[in-house]
């Protein structure tokens, strides 16, 4: 105890030194992060107030823009299209991605080919995709309502040319574009379970799935999270996917937030409201992410 | 792949026990299974793939018909041939590499410095500032472009390669995803370190930096790949035909010809085998990378 | 930066111009010395009307050169625009590609006053469009209608009579619908007509034809009549369903150019892009004739009548921010595009010019592919045009719900009536009482 008057000054000395350090080491990024996003993002809150066109002329309206969300059913439309996106979409992507880096950290032949060809999808051209997925989901023509057809289905669906069906297509869509990339951090997380652990699990008789469920499953909990939180935020901004897939129709079955922020900002010089619907995204994917970090940090400890 | 405990010289500091030998398949049962679920996973995800090479081997008024065909016929190689003629195909990929390779070095050496700052140096405000660079990733850019833009007309950077550059290279996902990475190496190794007289600089050099090595190669596969499909950053910033990236070039040929999908078939294709190329050859140090950082949960 | 902007943005473009060291802008000093004003274009190589404008006016004001900036084509020439403008770096003329979006550059103060250059230009409505309080914003130098195109040779395959310029909408349905059961017969796989994804072509024609018809009114049963015939068409199997269209990005050009469809609705515009598709071998040689848009009803049929359908011009305006010294050249360039000198040379490559004169049609039916019979030059010159989108604060934001509208009515999920009463409930309670 009676160290502890001495160790205050140090502490204090420590903390400049590591302050001088800390800083020293994200300046360099943090000089253009502060221009080039952070100042563009704080303007942004401040447009967000008032009724900016765009092209200057800019009043401070306070809350108006968000008073006029509340009543506007597009608004709430494209909110619960978002919500049923990210519902589906963040799932069976995990799921998805989790399986194929199972699948793919094993030792067979050609399993370097196959991670390759896992990651096509988020390297081709989202034209190109819109073009592609668009003609296989062709509810007269399309090989997929063809192959549903052969195995028995009288009624298939009308896919992107349906409101009802337009929004699972698209998550499909999504998600197959997307598992490549979150396959590869898996992918990175399942290599570093030590084998110990699965040698230890079958030598209590541990079944495949139990060993999933002890062994595997908790040794990727930081890979999980991490990816959770990426596909998150992917989510809820979805954004040129459904612009070349769907447009956001047919009628607004497929209409999400960023969407509607575009329109409103670049088609129709609304560029405080689109901001004001900006920043309730923002603070949805904000939030949601905080609440992922309290979790899991609650569960590290 | 199956030399992944060789390759890599181990740090000496990670725990032998705590390295993972890829587990190899026993049962001849297991590897036929494995084989089949492959098989199947892989056909899933490259079904539109074929389609797309197989559209781009057709005449323009083939890729289009009832019922759809599945092979090319008769095989037209003159599409691949053709669009080096018809576009500035050559232009638009070295803009592309061009930009790409300037992006991803950037973003890896300011992002993985800044990360090792946020991960291992405790100062006041550091939470706060972490967190505004994870906030910023949940803004849609669409919505702060216009302020970003007039911004970087003042700085004369618009309709020039370095608009991207500058817009991209500083991103908060490289920031983020290297802290992740940083915080699985043991923190004993750093105090060690400081015990030993080394300067914060210099526990980053000579222990992180070399550790991290692999990791840094992941975030720079995932880096290039984002800068090379981007699309809308180059709408915005580029206006100048001889700056027109890939995304954008293959955009704009699209609607000279509208009605020519093998053609627009062949642009796709030819711009995703780069990249396919660099990830194939990339994916050792992406995938044994991560392993050796120890990224463990 | 004259006008009033947002404190944040001036005080952060301040820092960054001292950062860059840059100051006011440069006035040449000497006025007859040569001047070079840009041009704002799109997909520069496929669409030669730019240059055709630029080397025109050279001829006459050899001082002075157009320099064309190419942007990107589509909707993406707008977000370009848009950005550039707000940041000062926009070329000095630019196109209005429709009325819609004229609103937002004039009500954005995007636009310098040309009444000045208007004067010789008479009074089209084309003219009136571009007027605000008296005051004109920008010129047309373009001025495309809808007509119908058809292709004479499978009218005859299928034998139905093609038409005459007495249809209205049932004739036409009608017409379509035999052309179907004729085409069929006689073994071809071609559909009476196609209807293309934009909802011009259902929309437009309700709003020009309709009597009474008010887009602004937030009234939008006159869409009604127009919807049921498109559905029936589709549900006949007389035309490719608005989903087949869209999802497998069915094109007007390969449509008709390519004989899928013996009928096509589409603006002026086209033929200039058919004559180009038949050279190229892009679209194949057949007999084809234009005819007026179907009507109304028969009031304004025949060829004693004149027929009523819709179109948009494409307008020049300047951009506020242009150099003093330029001003008179740009304003002088803008009253060559709008006259009758630029619109015999926009004929001349099958582009219809804002004034549709005896001169202009003679020049572009004298284009090589071009039909020759009568009816086909009274369908291109006698019409009343009225503007797709009235100008008003509202027009973008209602033709964006009138899009999505179409896209759900046309895939049919809910029917017209539903889908239509939605859509006046929206338009009242989200653009009519901002």
């Amino acid at each position: 105890m009676a160290t502890l008057p001495r160790t205050r000054p140090r502490n204090r000395r420590l903390v400049s030194r590591n302050t001088v350090a800390g800083w020293s080491f994200i300046l360099p990024n943090f000089l253009g992060f502060a221009a080039l996003t952070l100042l563009p993002v704080v303007v942004l809150f401040y447009v967000a107030f008032t009724n900016w066109n765009v092209f200057g002329v800019a009043e401070w309206t306070g809350t108006a823009n968000f008073r006029r969300m509340w009543d506007d059913s597009s608004f709430w439309t494209a909110l619960r299209n978002t919500v049923y996106y990210a519902a589906f979409h963040i799932p069976l992507t995990l799921a998805a991605a989790l399986g194929l880096a199972l699948l793919l950290n094993r030792k067979l032949r050609g399993v370097r080919f196959f991670r390759t060809i896992a990651f096509f999808p988020y390297i081709t051209s989202i034209v190109a995709i819109a073009v592609v997925w668009n003609q296989l989901f062709s509810p007269e023509y399309g090989p997929i309502n063809a192959l549903l057809g052969a195995v028995g289905v009288d009624d298939p669906p009308g896919w992107t040319a349906s409101a009802t069906w337009s929004m699972p297509a698209v998550i499909i869509v999504g998600t197959w574009r997307y598992m490549g990339y979150y396959m590869l951090l898996f992918l990175a997380g399942l290599q570093t379970i030590p084998a110990q652990l699965y040698e230890a699990a079958e030598t209590d008789g541990a079944s495949p799935w139990q060993r999933f469920v002890h062994v595997t499953l908790p040794g990727l909990r930081t890979t999980t999270f991490f990816v959770t939180v990426l596909l998150t935020i992917e989510s809820f901004k979805v954004f040129d996917l459904i612009l070349v897939m769907t447009g956001g129709g047919p009628g607004q079955s497929t209409l999400v937030l960023s969407q509607y922020i575009y329109q409103k900002g670049f088609e129709e010089n609304q560029f405080g409201y689109a901001s004001a619907v900006s920043i309730v995204l923002f603070a949805i994917c904000f939030g949601i992410t905080v609440i992922q970090f309290m979790v899991n940090k609650r569960r590290n400890s | 792949m199956t030399a992944t405990d060789l390759s890599t010289p181990v740090p000496a500091v990670v725990a032998p026990g705590n390295r993972a030998p890829r587990r190899p398949v026993r049962s001849l049962g297991g590897r036929i299974l494995g084989y089949a679920a492959l098989a199947l996973a892989a056909a899933g995800l490259l079904l539109p793939f074929f389609w797309m090479v197989v559209a781009s081997l057709k005449t323009n008024n083939d890729v289009f018909t009832i019922p759809i065909t599945w092979l090319p016929d008769p095989v037209v190689w003159r599409n691949y041939l053709d669009i080096w003629q018809r576009s500035d195909m050559t232009t638009w990929l070295w803009n592309t590499l061009l930009l790409s390779v300037i992006v991803t070095f950037l973003q890896v050496f300011t992002g993985s410095f800044a990360a090792y700052g946020f991960a291992r140096v405790r100062f006041p405000g550091r939470n706060l500032l972490f967190l505004a660079y994870v906030g910023t990733i949940a803004v849609p850019w669409q919505s702060y472009m216009i302020p970003q833009f007039i911004l970087m007309s003042k700085l004369h950077l618009s309709n020039t390669l370095w608009s991207i550059v500058a817009i991209q290279a500083f991103g908060a996902i490289g920031v983020f995803l290297m802290k992740q990475f940083y915080e699985t190496i043991p923190e004993e190794l750093s105090e060690a370190a400081r015990v030993d007289g080394l300067s914060e600089y210099g526990i980053y050099r000579r222990i992180i930096l070399p550790l991290s090595r692999p990791a840094l190669a992941s975030l720079a596969l995932l880096m290039f790949t984002t800068t090379w499909n981007d699309y809308l950053g180059p709408l915005v910033y580029l206006r100048s035909p001889e700056l027109r990236t890939i995304q954008l070039g293959l955009n704009t040929f699209i609607s000279q010809y509208n009605a020519e999908y093998a053609l627009i078939m062949t642009g796709s294709v030819l711009s995703v085998l780069p990249v396919a190329v660099i990830f194939l050859l990339g994916q050792r140090y992406f995938i044994e990378g991560v392993a050796s950082t120890g990224l463990k949960g | 930066m004259k006008r009033a902007i947002p404190a944040v943005i001036s005080a952060a473009t301040a820092l960054t111009l001292v950062l860059a060291g840059c100051g006011g802008g440069d006035e040449p000093v000497d006025p007859n010395a040569p001047v070079t004003i840009t041009l704002a274009g799109w997909s520069l190589s496929s669409t030669p009307e730019f240059k055709t404008l630029a080397d025109g006016f050279k001829a006459s004001h050899p001082n002075v050169t157009v320099e064309l900036k190419e942007y990107a084509p589509g909707n993406d020439y707008d977000t370009q625009m848009i950005t550039d403008l707000a940041a000062g770096t926009a070329p000095d003329v630019y196109v209005m590609k429709n009325l819609k979006n004229f609103y937002t550059y004039q009500s954005g103060g995007q636009l310098l006053d040309v009444s000045d250059t208007t004067s010789g230009l008479g009074s089209s409505p084309a003219l009136a469009s571009y007027q605000v309080d008296g005051k004109a914003y920008a010129v047309p130098y373009r001025q495309d209608s809808w007509v119908l195109f058809y292709n004479k040779d499978l009218f005859a395959k299928a034998k139905v009579a093609p038409p005459d310029g007495s249809w209205t909408w049932d004739d036409y349905t009608d017409a379509t619908k035999r052309l179907h059961t004729g085409l069929k017969g006689a073994g071809s796989k071609a559909t009476g007509a196609y209807q293309h994804t934009f909802q011009s072509t259902v929309q437009g024609f309700a709003l020009a034809q309709t009597p009474n018809a008010d887009l602004l009114s937030g009234d939008f049963g006159y869409l009604k009549p127009y919807y049921e015939r498109s559905l029936d068409l589709q549900a006949a199997g007389a035309q490719p369903t608005f989903g087949t269209a869209k999802t497998n990005k069915l094109t007007y050009q390969a449509q008709f150019g390519k004989q899928q469809s013996a009928m096509l609705l589409m603006g002026t515009w086209y033929v200039a892009t058919l004559l180009n598709q038949r050279q190229s071998g892009d679209a194949d040689k057949f007999q084809w004739g234009i005819a007026p848009a179907p009507q109304f009803d028969k009031s304004t049929t025949g060829t004693s009548a004149t027929p009523v359908t819709f179109g948009d011009p494409t307008g020049l305006g300047i951009n506020p921010k242009i150099s003093k010294s330029k001003t008179a050249a740009a304003k002088a360039f803008l009253q060559y595009a709008a006259g009758p000198d630029a619109g015999k040379a926009l004929a001349g490559i099958g582009i219809t010019p804002a004034q549709v004169t005896d001169a202009v049609t003679a020049s572009l039916f004298g284009l090589d592919g071009v039909p020759q019979d009568e009816l086909s030059k009274f369908a291109y010159a006698k019409h009343t045009i009225k503007p797709e989108n009235p100008v008003s604060k509202h027009t973008a934001g209602l033709q964006n719900l009138l899009n999505e509208t179409h896209s759900a009515i046309l895939s049919d999920s809910k029917g017209v009536d539903a889908e239509l009463s939605k859509a006046q409930d929206r338009a009242k309670n989200e653009v009519l009482n901002q």
